[in-house]
Parts: C-alpha cells; sequence; structure tokens
C-alpha cells in the first residue's frame, strides 16, 4: 500500500469534509487529484471562453456598421479590456493547463503532481480570480485595455473601483499561476518515470516545461508591476502618475512580461499539436528534438523583444533596430517548428480525424499569423501598423488560430482518454469546416483594415471601413455559432457515446496504457523505460500492446482507489479567504477630501484575514502525507528533496520579483532630475544597524539547523528564538526610522518618488521579514511538541533557505537606499 | 496617389514585405495541401514501418542538414527585411529630423529661407479628448492645423495627462503622446486635401471621438490664412 500513499491520504477524519457534503460534492470541491483538478481547469476555462466570447461578439455587433450604438463608448471599452483579460489569463493557459494537469503526469509516468494540495489551491486561486473579474463590472470594470497604459490608470482618471477588482484578480491568478508553475516543474524534474529520461519525454511535457519557465520568470515581474499600480491607487503615490516614471515605466515591466506571456499561451498549443500530427500521421515527429530546441530558443529570446511594443514610445533609432532584428530572429525557431510538422507529413499515413484536422488547421493559421508578425517586427512598418485593425487580425491569428485551435485538437484528441467514450466525428468535422471557414472571415478582413484604430467603439461612414467590418462580423457569428457544435457534441457524447476503450487511435504516448477514465490511483505500479525504449508495468505483466496493468478488483468502488482519496478542504477555503482579502482591499470609498485614492473595505480585509489564518492552521495540522518514489528519473536534481527544490524555485521568481522593484526604483531615479542627498534622509547608522542585525540572524537561523542536525532541542529553540529577536529587532528600527520620517511630515509614502520607492520597496522586504518570523513561530511550536530534532529537521533547513534570501535582498537594498 | 513622402515609403516597403510573404505562404500551403493529398489514409494502405506504437519510445529522426537549410533561406530572406526596413526607418525616423521648410513661403521667415535655417517645429499636444496644434508665438488651434504643400513639416508630439497615440492617417506615421515626453515626427505633404489625424490609443471614453484634421494647402492659400490670423 505504500505505493499508492503518493495520491495522498487524509488519515484524519474531519467533520466538514464528511458531512455536509455529499460525496459527489465533495469529489469535486475537496479534491486534490491530478485529474479531478485538469477536468475542472477545463471546465472553468471553457466556460470563460463562452463569457469572453459573447464580450467579444456583441463587440463585433457594435461594428458591423458605421455610426453603430449597440453599445456605449463606456460599455464598449469595458468589453474590450475585459475581453483581452478573459481569453488571456482565464481562458488561454487555464485550458492548456487542463491537459496539463490531466495529461502530464501519465505522460511522464508519475501518479500525481508534486504537491497535489497546492496544485487544488492553484486551481481555486484560479476560480476565485475570475470571479472577481466578472464582480468587476459591478463596480464599472476596467475601461482601458488589457494592458492597462499608465497613467490613465491613475486614480484621477480611472476613479471608478473597478479597476482596482480588476487588479486584485490579476494578483489572485498571478499567485494560481505561480504556486503551478513551481509545482509542475518539480514535478517534472523530480518524478519521472525511471527510465523517462528528458529526450524521451512527448513534445507536449517538453512545451509546458518551457512554458512553465517563461511563467516562472514573466510572471513576476507582472505581479511587481500590478502591486506598484495597486499601491499607486490605494495610498496616492505617483510610480506610474509621475512624468520621472509613468507610461515607459509600465511599458517596460509590462511587456518584459507580456511578450514572454504571448508565447506562454501559445507553446502548450504546440505541444498538443506536436502530440497529435504523429498519432494521425502514423509516423514520428519529424526532427522533434530540434522541434524543442527550437522552444527553448524562443522561449530564451522572448526575453529580449519586449521593445518592439514600444516602437513608438520615442526610445531611440538605435533600440528600436535593436529590437527589431530579435524579434525578426525570433522567427527562426518558430520556422524550424513548422517545417519539422510537415516533413511529418511526407510518407505518412494520414487520418483526417478530428483532432489532425484542428492541428493542421492550427498549423496553417499559424503560417499567416507568423509571416505577419513580421510586419510588425519591423520598426518601419510598425510606425504605420501600431495599433490598428492589422495587430488585431495578427495576433487572433496567433491566439485563436494557433492556441485556441490547436487546443480544441487536444480537446478532440483526450476526450475519450478523460471520460471513456466517442464523440460524434462527422458533427467534429463539421465543427472544424465552419470553425476554419468562419475564423477566416472573421479576421483576415482585419489584416486589410490595416488604417482602421483598434479598440474604437464606432466610426464615420465616410472611412470606408464599414464593409470589411461587416464581413468580419459575419465571420464572428460563423466561428462563434461552430462552438455550439463542439459543446453539444462533447455535452452529448460523455453521457451517451460509444465507449472508447483505452487507446482509439492508437497513440504512443504512456496515457493510453491505461483504462479510459484513468482510474483514480493511475498506474498500478508506476511504469519504466527500458534502455531500448519499451514500456514495463512493475513486476506485474502488462497486457498485450503496451497496455498497463490495472488490477479491476481496485477499480471503482475499492476505498484505496477511489476518487474520494487524499481530499482536502482547505485548499477551496484559502483560495476563498484571499478572494476576500482582496475584494476587501479592493472595493471602498474614495478617500477625501481630495479623492487621489480610495479606503479599503476593513471588515472584509478582516474576514479574509481571520479565515486565511484559520485555512492556514487546518493546512498545516492536516495530516497530508506525499510519498516520494525512489528509483525515478530526476536529472539534474538527484540530490534535491521536491519541496527543497520547489523553494529554490519560488525564490527564483521572487528574484525577479525584487529585481522588478529595484529596476522600477532606478529607472524613477534615473528619470529624477533631484534626488534627496546621501544621508539627508535616512540615517546610514540606521541602515548599518539594521543590515547588521539581519545579517546575525543568518548566522542564528544556521545555528538552528546546526542544532536540529545533531538533535539538540534546546540549541534549535535557541537559535530559532535568536532569529525570531533579530527578525523583531530589525522590524523595530525600521518601524522608528518610519515613523521619524513620517511625523517630519515632508516624508509621507506619497510626498514624492524618492518617498515611495523607499517605502514601497523597503516595505515589501519588511513583509517578507513577517513572514519569515511566522514561520519561526510555527517552527517553535513544533519544536516545542518535539519535532525536527530526530533527523526530520528538512522544515528547518527550507526556512532558513527562505530567511538567507530575504537577508541578500536587504543587502542589495541598504547600498541602493542609504549609501548612494 | 502619392500623398506624402512617408505614404511612398511605407507603401514600398509594405509591398516588399507582402511579396515574399506571398512567395512565402503560397509554397507553405501549396506543400501541405499536397501532402495531405498525396498521403491521406486509404484503406489499402498500411501503416508506414516506424509508426509510433504504445509500448516503445519512438525512434527519433530527422536531418540537422534539413533544419540548417530552412534556417538558412530564412535568414537570407529575413536579412532583406531587415536591411529594407531599416534603410526606411533611418529616412522615416532619423534622431535628427530635416529641416522644416514650412514657413518659407511667409515673409516674416525670409532670413530663415536665405540662411537655409529650419523653421520651427510645431508643437502638438493630446488632452483627454482633444489635439491641440501650436504654431509660433502661441498661436494654437483645437483638432485641426494647415500646412503648405510640398513642404517639409516637422511636429513634436507629446500629452497633458494620460497615453495618447498621434497618427496622421493617409500619411501612416504615428508617435506616442507620453506627458513628460516630446517624440518627433515628420512629413511632406505631396498632395493638397484634408487628412485624418486620429488617437490610436485607448485613453477612456471619449477617445472614439479624438479626431483632428490636417488641411495641406497650396502655398498661396497657407499664406493667405497664415497672415490674416494674428
Amino acid at each position: 500500500m505504500s505505493q499508492l500513499s503518493r495520491i495522498g491520504t487524509v488519515v484524519k477524519s474531519d467533520p466538514m469534509s464528511q458531512d455536509i457534503f455529499p460525496p459527489r460534492v465533495k469529489r469535486w470541491l475537496f479534491t486534490t487529484n491530478h485529474k479531478e483538478v485538469g477536468i475542472l481547469y477545463l471546465v472553468t476555462s471553457l466556460f470563460f471562453f463562452v463569457a469572453a466570447g459573447l464580450l467579444a461578439l456583441t463587440m463585433r455587433t457594435q461594428l458591423s456598421v458605421p455610426n453603430n450604438n449597440v453599445l456605449t463608448e463606456t460599455l464598449y471599452n469595458q468589453f474590450v479590456t475585459v475581453h483581452g483579460l478573459l481569453m488571456i489569463f482565464w481562458v488561454l493557459s487555464p485550458f492548456a493547463f487542463g491537459f496539463a494537469n490531466y495529461i502530464l503526469p501519465l505522460q511522464i509516468g508519475a501518479r500525481d503532481l508534486a504537491f497535489p494540495r497546492l496544485n487544488a489551491m492553484s486551481y481555486w486561486f484560479y476560480l476565485f480570480s475570475g470571479v472577481a473579474i466578472i464582480m468587476s463590472f459591478i463596480f464599472g470594470a476596467p475601461d482601458l485595455g488589457w494592458t492597462l497604459y499608465s497613467p490613465q490608470t491613475a486614480f484621477q482618471f480611472t476613479p471608478t473601483i473597478g479597476l482596482n477588482v480588476g487588479a486584485a484578480a490579476l494578483i489572485l491568478i498571478t499567485v494560481s499561476i505561480t504556486m503551478s508553475s513551481v509545482n509542475f516543474l518539480v514535478t517534472m524534474f523530480k518524478m519521472r518515470a525511471p527510465g523517462m529520461k528528458l529526450r524521451n519525454m512527448p513534445v507536449f511535457p517538453w512545451a509546458i516545461l518551457v512554458t512553465i519557465f517563461m511563467m516562472l520568470y514573466a510572471f513576476p515581474s507582472f505581479l511587481a508591476a500590478v502591486l506598484l499600480l495597486y499601491v499607486d491607487r490605494a495610498f496616492g503615490t505617483f510610480y506610474f502618475s509621475s512624468i520621472q516614471g509613468g507610461a515607459l515605466l509600465w511599458d517596460n515591466v509590462f511587456w518584459f512580461f507580456g511578450h514572454p506571456e504571448v508565447y506562454i499561451v501559445l507553446f502548450p498549443a504546440i505541444g498538443v499539436i506536436a502530440d497529435v500530427i504523429p498519432t494521425f500521421t502514423r509516423r514520428p515527429l519529424y526532427g522533434s528534438k530540434y522541434v524543442i530546441g527550437s522552444m527553448i530558443a524562443a522561449a530564451v529570446i522572448s526575453f529580449i523583444v519586449w521593445g518592439h511594443h514600444m516602437f513608438v514610445t520615442g526610445i531611440g533609432l538605435t533600440s528600436t533596430k535593436l529590437y527589431t532584428v530579435t524579434t525578426i530572429a525570433v522567427s527562426l525557431p518558430f520556422d524550424v517548428m513548422v517545417i519539422a510538422m510537415i516533413e511529418t507529413l511526407i510518407k505518412a499515413r494520414i487520418k483526417l480525424k478530428a483532432a489532425a484536422l484542428f492541428a493542421l488547421g492550427a498549423i496553417a493559421l499559424f503560417v499567416i499569423g507568423g509571416i505577419t508578425g513580421v510586419y510588425l517586427a519591423s520598426v518601419a512598418l510598425d510606425h504605420a501598423l501600431r495599433g490598428t485593425y492589422f495587430v488585431v487580425a495578427h495576433f487572433h491569428y496567433i491566439m485563436v488560430g494557433a492556441s485556441i485551435m490547436g487546443l480544441i485538437a487536444g480537446l478532440y484528441y483526450w476526450f475519450p482518454k478523460l471520460t471513456g467514450r466517442m464523440y460524434n466525428e462527422t458533427v467534429a468535422k463539421i465543427h472544424f469546416v465552419v470553425s476554419f471557414i468562419g475564423f477566416n472571415i472573421l479576421y483576415f478582413p482585419m489584416f486589410l483594415l490595416l488604417d482602421m484604430p483598434r479598440r474604437i467603439q464606432t466610426y464615420a461612414p465616410d472611412t470606408g471601413w464599414g464593409p470589411l467590418n461587416s464581413l468580419a462580423t459575419i465571420g464572428g457569428f460563423i466561428f462563434g455559432g461552430a462552438q455550439v457544435l463542439l459543446f453539444l457534441n462533447l455535452f452529448l457524447s460523455q453521457r451517451r457515446g460509444p465507449p472508447s476503450g483505452p487507446n482509439p487511435w492508437d497513440g504512443w504516448t504512456l496515457e493510453w496504457s491505461l483504462p479510459s477514465p484513468v482510474p483514480a490511483h493511475d498506474f498500478d505500479t508506476i511504469p519504466s523505460i527500458a534502455e531500448d525504449g519499451t514500456y514495463r508495468f512493475g513486476n506485474g505483466p502488462g497486457y498485450p500492446n503496451g497496455l498497463a496493468h490495472i488490477d479491476d478488483s481496485k477499480v471503482g468502488n475499492g476505498l484505496a482507489y477511489s476518487h474520494l482519496e487524499g481530499m482536502s478542504p482547505w485548499p477551496l477555503v484559502m483560495a476563498f479567504a484571499a478572494f476576500l482579502f482582496f475584494l476587501g482591499l479592493s472595493i471602498g470609498q474614495p478617500s477625501s477630501p481630495t479623492p487621489v485614492s480610495y479606503k479599503p473595505f476593513w471588515p472584509l480585509i478582516a474576514d479574509g484575514t481571520i479565515l486565511g489564518v484559520i485555512s492556514l492552521y487546518g493546512y498545516s495540522r492536516e495530516r497530508f502525507s506525499v510519498h516520494e518514489e525512489s528509483h525515478v528519473e530526476s536529472w539534474p536534481f538527484r540530490e534535491v528533496p521536491n519541496v527543497k527544490l520547489g523553494i529554490w524555485t519560488f525564490l527564483g521568481a521572487e528574484v525577479i520579483f525584487f529585481g522588478v522593484l529595484i529596476g522600477a526604483y532606478f529607472f524613477v531615479r534615473t528619470n529624477s532630475a533631484t534626488w534627496p542627498a546621501v544621508g539627508e534622509l535616512f540615517s546610514i547608522r540606521n541602515g548599518f544597524a539594521m543590515t547588521l542585525v539581519l545579517l546575525t540572524s543568518s548566522l542564528t537561523a544556521i545555528m538552528a539547523l546546526a542544532s536540529a542536525k545533531i538533535g539538540s532541542r534546546n540549541g534549535l529553540i535557541a537559535g530559532l528564538l535568536a532569529t525570531f529577536g533579530l527578525g523583531a529587532s530589525f522590524l523595530y528600527i525600521k518601524a522608528t526610522e518610519w515613523i521619524e520620517l513620517g511625523t517630519h511630515g515632508v516624508f509621507l509614502v506619497a510626498s514624492g518618488l524618492p518617498a515611495t520607492s523607499y517605502f514601497i520597496t523597503t516595505g515589501t522586504h519588511g513583509v517578507h521579514v513577517v513572514a519569515g518570523m511566522c514561520m519561526t513561530v510555527y517552527l517553535l511550536a513544533n519544536t516545542l511538541k518535539g519535532r525536527y530534532t530526530k533527523g526530520d529537521h528538512d522544515a528547518i533547513e527550507h526556512f532558513g533557505l527562505y530567511w538567507h534570501f530575504v537577508d541578500i535582498v536587504w543587502v542589495f537594498l541598504f547600498p541602493l537606499f542609504y549609501l548612494i | 496617389m502619392a500623398v506624402s513622402n512617408t505614404q511612398v515609403i511605407f507603401d514600398n516597403l509594405y509591398g516588399i514585405f507582402t511579396y515574399l510573404a506571398i512567395i512565402v505562404g503560397v509554397i507553405v500551403f501549396a506543400l501541405m495541401a499536397y501532402l495531405i493529398i498525396r498521403y491521406r489514409a486509404k484503406n489499402s494502405s498500411s501503416d508506414p514501418e516506424d509508426t509510433p506504437r504504445l509500448g516503445r519510445i519512438p525512434t527519433s529522426r530527422g536531418h540537422g542538414r534539413n533544419v540548417l537549410i530552412t534556417v538558412t533561406l530564412s535568414t537570407f530572406l529575413l536579412a532583406i527585411l531587415i536591411i529594407t526596413s531599416f534603410a526606411a526607418v533611418d529616412t522615416l525616423f532619423p534622431n535628427n529630423p530635416p529641416n522644416a521648410t514650412w514657413c518659407y513661403s511667409i515673409a516674416a521667415y525670409n532670413q530663415t529661407q536665405a540662411t537655409g535655417q529650419s523653421c520651427p517645429r510645431l508643437d502638438v499636444t493630446g488632452h483627454q479628448f482633444y489635439w491641440v496644434f501650436t504654431y509660433p508665438g502661441a498661436r494654437s488651434y483645437t483638432n485641426f492645423f494647415r500646412v503648405p504643400v510640398n513642404t517639409t513639416v516637422v511636429l513634436d508630439v507629446t500629452s497633458a495627462d494620460v497615453f495618447h497615440d498621434f497618427g496622421i492617417i493617409q500619411f501612416k506615421i504615428k508617435t506616442d503622446a507620453i506627458k513628460g515626453r516630446t517624440n518627433t515626427i515628420w512629413f511632406i505633404p505631396y498632395k493638397t486635401a484634408n487628412y485624418t489625424i486620429q488617437c490610436f490609443e485607448l485613453c477612456g471614453t471619449g477617445h472614439v471621438g479624438m479626431i483632428a484634421t490636417l488641411n495641406v494647402m497650396n502655398v498661396t492659400a497657407f499664406q493667405n490664412w497664415y497672415g490674416s490670423e494674428k
């Protein structure tokens, strides 16, 4: 039975999760199983897809003829904004991560993700963030485009609190995505089946791996940007509304995130296509290692092309030329990917099932989207095309044409695996044909509308833009209507479709070796890959044709394999607490007398905090063990336990986060004509004292760990107490400094950029110190109960890693703020 | 149909891009269509020898040589696009714009013309939700301005509030209007007519109506207008 504990078992019975809800509901609310979570992701993302699609159709109706008045301008702008945000954050990535949850662990021969409860929490954060963004309509939804350009985000230009709610939603989903990235990264590096070397992984897991690396380095930049935006609105600071920071600061941090984000939503679809094509052409993917190499190359380059979104901001001729070259260069790896897919068709035996049609269609549309992307990479053409429908056409060919079509290919491909039933192939083929034609009628005319500004509610008849817009609207309704076929087909088929059997498409990847739908425990015993590339399923005999052995007696009602295994209510509760907290922070009254900011709604914040503390307590008290298999493939992290790798990864994201905060500080400082001299505002002595205190606390943290290792309980307690005390002293000096600066009255958080950047950067660091101190309290409590000194000192070590990181950040902040 | 030097440069460059795009697109789509039809599964045919099967990792295939050929060919095509783009942008958006000559027909600027100096630049300021155009002497106009045909006009564009984008649609040029920054664009109009200026960055409720007119006049008409308004 020990091998089954990977699924995660709650030993302690929990009244909340047992009595109130019937099993059918519990299965979905409290699940931590990757397959249930995967289906939740898929269903939720499709729901948002419909919502965002309906917004788009309403906009297309408004634009169908000149001087139309279906939507007011404000409502139109809100629709434009929320449509973009929803599709990018709440549809494309979560759609892909539904597959990644369900399929990816199976493809690499793992039984679940590394941290199942964290995975469930990612989902609930995602769901509640989506609720928040939809709720923002109640408070006046954001209406300035998904790119949220500053200084329009400043309170004086956008006083509606709907923008706060939107920003809160973005923070919540960023948290969700960061948790997911850490989880998937650890899973893929630490839990591959024996013999499942990185080079043996199918392209889909590879695509997800590359995607996650981009997420890990792009999203912290976004989080920092949205946080600063939030601070501007809540405290009346000027990061983005001053002329020293302002528009260009936002542009830089936003697009540093924004361009990788385009590939973040694209690569999973390419991974799906690269899995679908070989199955339906009956040939291995041509040059798969070049495809993977190209993905890595494109991912790296994606971080140095953001300037092409700023070609006309006036960043200078040399910069724009450099960005032209890097942006055009990024098309080379995509060339390789497309050519490899096409070469796979040579001497193949192509079965044009719906999945294959969507995959091939996606490639064709991607080619058009890619070629037109080269136009926009040229700084000379971009001066004319920027902000026009040419851009809209281009990125919809990528995001709808390649991403959504590719993911729909995945939906048809894996539907039998998810449900155990076949869909109706004829209806699916009609769905493809109508979608493909509708898509091109919808978006191709937009290339020809290269004079028409995007994001305008209406236009005059004499512009001549009417006929092409009418055509696009017709295409929009054809494309939208086609999706009804998809949903009807899948909905009816999952109830009444004929049974599919384990491997209806004759696919080669590991998920097809399992029954459909996959039993709760996935594999009886984890598979392995022999030297010659053949699969083995433990010592038990596999069925012929590479099917995994599944003990039928254990499938279904057997307790050990039930879907109700490994339940936890806390991910849901914690996500809800965070939702309440941020909602409270967002909705409130504008502060008087001069409304430059607003006052948060404290009761909700309090509720959220209390619920958060309760769920943290419940989460940590719950005995939820995840057993780590031995003998798995974990190159290059053989010696690193899962949790530790998770923490390293998380700290990597933190580096980017603080990097952006410090970068923002540099940006506003170099753009400011004057800046207070060294020692004028801050006492160097104070700063030096804080540095000393914090560095000493690193030492005491090391002592705590050393004591734990040799089993000295008193030493451990002393070490932790000292660390806590030093942390408290640091905060004490910091607080006196803050109060001192505040009582002068001239140096408040909103009294100018030197003050803002100082308070926000050191404040964020202070919050990290507080979090670390909370950890020491938790560790102390457990130490008093006798833990950590019997060779189980991992937690102390993990805390140490975090604490050292927080100290190192201060080592950077001290000279930057106090000494220069 | 030439309406300005900038539009001519854009059209030429856009033509080169589109020409190559069509060639590449036709080749790729023809190849895809041919392969899909040629190798469509027939009942009589059987799976290729190396069909991936459940139960083993498929053998990897593919020549680095083919990848190299693809990348080389693409690099060659892209190099053409980069070089032509750079040539265009060097003219359109140089670090130092050429001398403005729009004022040479005005008597007060005789000396400027004689010494070959640059006329003053015109200031353009974006506001929520209108454009203000300012001539020398703080003469300013809302939502329209006038220039003489076949002269060089240099504009300094900025914003008084949020992020706008100033675009003269038919001239195919635009630049962002950002508070605290000045972005410069220039053009030579070739034809007397009215041209549409529109804001290309969503700037709030009212953005849709942030439209102005550029009136390109013949030199005498411009002289009369400029002289008659003091």
